[in-house]
């Protein structure tokens, strides 16, 4: 019987194979919008997780989350998608670990950004890998306004609380940034009403973006009706592999 | 009917000779990063300021226009910073070239013509060259291009690197052809920006951990600190002055240029036209990662090549604008009616 196949295999899109960005301002429900993706396990860096029921493991330096992330690559557990809560801490980790590292204080005390970049490199290289295992990752960070200067005036921005150059790393890797604001609406009583959403694609004032370019511009800030509009409008137009791949190379 | 030629530039065949990927996110997808280049806007500041200085010779006149270019100046601290340069490189500069050996015949001289195949004498229908220099003058009756040039250090690297300069050759040989006028050379109008902070002092608690700082270490338990206060704008600007009255601080290079170098030229731009459209037709635009930090900064593409071009890098750190900014009027200058 040919063992070679006839047709194509139909893609297996899931939010499992896609690494996101989650950021927005403190107490804004990004912890509680991740507990809701399949099996996530949590790399809690920073505590505020005491209100969820979730799988955790504390993180306190560099070296316990490269020893979790190590047994999460073995495989041996039922965890499909990790996240870290929150990346910005997770980075702090990484510099103060290559600090002692190279004895130093601080990175400029090593000449010409030398410090920075050794900081920057170790940082992407563990993400990279953790982002190149079959399980989803999840980046949880804070939010802070800056001001940049464009080519038309001064603007300030949203954007993650990651140093700058951290936070083109991770934006080049991940599949989605998503900012969580609010939204002031007009109730059903005609009442100004706050709701929480989700901004998935960029504007001047905030960093967000969808690498499918298929996710409505916001959404609620609701794990469920986040994975529904996924699976409707994303999924079926995702080819097998699309997903991680092209963002981890 | 074909397209009309594309109007290339000089900066577009130099970027395309240091790294093809480069070009294609400028060029062919017209991007470029968000955030505003400082070095680059200043240098364009300085550029606009030594237009009207060489018009008129009015240093009023330049001073004015600075103030308007850094209308917020009082709140704004970077445009504050480049109202103080500006101001004291062009009050040097004036201070330092009262009188000029050249005579001005023209500012801001724009051309444009066709790329030729050496082998044939055709020209190329896909492409033509267009530029804009920044002056011609003429000393006894020969005619020089006046290229001013911002710097942050002028050493002997930096001026060695003025004779292989593309730029100026290209431009030189263009203008013969515009203008119908040899071209004996380039004077090269450097100023180097001043490396200078104006003195923002320090709070009361910054000065009390200083002073007990001191005191510990002093063997007659004393000492004579006073609080840091922060540095006037005529104090900084004064500073300045006394920073630009240096002879390092501007500096004019004559290069004469040969006729040889003509033909090496006509023949490379020819190469790199078809070297540009075979990696068009074959949409191949590979990296020279050699460029990546050329300068010691990375490239304004880097974090898009290293995202292999991630819409997330693409969208939230760059916008798109037309290329060949360069041969665009300045503001306020343009031809067009407003009405």
């Amino acid at each position: 019987m040919p063992i070679l196949p006839t047709a194509k295999t139909p893609p297996k899109p899931a939010l499992a194979d896609l690494t996101v960005l989650l950021y927005g301002q403190t107490k804004a429900g990004k912890s509680e919008f991740c507990s809701h993706a399949e099996g996530a396990l949590y790399l809690a860096t920073e505590p505020g997780l005491n209100s969820l029921d979730v799988f955790q493991v504390p993180i306190q330096s560099w070296e316990e989350l490269l020893a979790a992330c190590a047994e999460i690559a073995e495989g041996q557990h039922p965890f499909r998608t990790v996240v870290i809560d929150t990346i910005d801490n997770a980075y702090r980790f990484c510099s103060d670990s290559v600090l002692k590292k190279f004895k130093i204080e601080h990175e400029s005390d090593l000449g010409y950004g030398k410090g920075y970049a050794l900081v920057n490199s170790e940082f992407q290289r563990v993400l990279t890998k953790l982002a190149f295992l079959p399980y989803g990752l999840f980046l949880i960070s804070h939010a802070r306004e800056i001001e940049v200067e464009t080519r038309t005036g001064k603007y300030t921005r949203i954007v993650p609380t990651l140093p700058d150059k951290a936070r083109k790393i991770v934006l080049g890797m991940v599949d989605m940034v998503l900012y969580c604001d609010l939204e002031l609406t007009a109730g059903q009583d005609g009442q100004p009403e706050v709701r929480r959403v989700i901004r998935t694609k960029p504007s001047l004032y905030y960093e967000a973006g969808d690498r499918t370019g298929r996710l409505p511009e916001t959404l609620d800030l609701d794990f469920r009706k986040f994975l529904d509009a996924f699976q409707t409008t994303v999924a079926p137009l995702k080819s097998p592999g699309a997903a991680k791949a092209p963002a981890t190379k | 009917m074909s397209a009309a030629p594309v109007v290339s530039t000089y900066s577009m065949w130099s970027l395309f000779r240091n790294c093809r990927k480069a070009v294609e996110w400028r060029y062919l997808r017209e991007l470029v990063p968000l955030e505003r280049d400082w070095n680059l806007y200043f240098g364009s500041l300085i550029h606009e300021c030594l237009q009207v200085w060489h018009r008129g010779r009015d240093l009023t006149e330049v001073l004015a226009l600075i103030d308007r270019l850094c209308p917020n100046r009082l709140q704004d601290e970077g445009q504050r910073r480049d109202w103080h340069l500006a101001t004291a490189m062009m009050k040097g500069y004036a201070g330092r070239y009262p009188v000029e050996e050249f005579e001005v015949n023209g500012l801001e001289k724009a051309f444009q013509g066709p790329i030729i195949n050496p082998a044939t004498g055709a020209a190329s229908r896909s492409f033509v060259l267009a530029g804009k220099v920044d002056g011609v003058v003429s000393i006894g009756g020969d005619h020089f291009l006046l290229e001013h040039k911002t710097a942050s250090q002028l050493d002997a690297d930096y001026l060695e690197r003025l004779w292989t300069d593309f730029q100026i050759t290209l431009y030189a040989y263009y203008l013969e052809q515009a203008l119908g006028i040899p071209i004996t050379g380039v004077i090269y109008n450097i100023l180097v920006k001043a490396k200078l902070q104006q003195g923002k002092g320090e709070t009361e608690e910054e000065f009390q951990a200083r002073r007990t700082e001191l005191l510990a270490k002093s063997k007659t338990g004393k000492t004579t600190a006073k609080r840091k206060l922060p540095e006037t704008d005529e104090e900084f600007q004064q500073r300045l002055a006394e920073k630009y009255a240096e002879p390092g601080m501007f500096h004019r290079e004559t290069l004469y240029l040969s006729r040889d170098r003509f033909d090496v030229l006509r023949s490379e731009l020819w190469e790199l036209t078809q070297a540009f459209l075979d990696a068009r037709r074959r949409g191949v635009f590979y990296q020279n990662t050699s460029f990546c930090f050329n300068y010691h900064r990375p490239c304004a593409y880097f974090a898009l090549c290293r995202s292999n071009g991630n819409p997330n890098v693409l969208e939230n750190f760059y916008q798109r604008a037309a290329p060949n900014e360069e041969l665009r009027e300045p503001s306020g200058e343009a031809n067009e009616p407003v009405f």
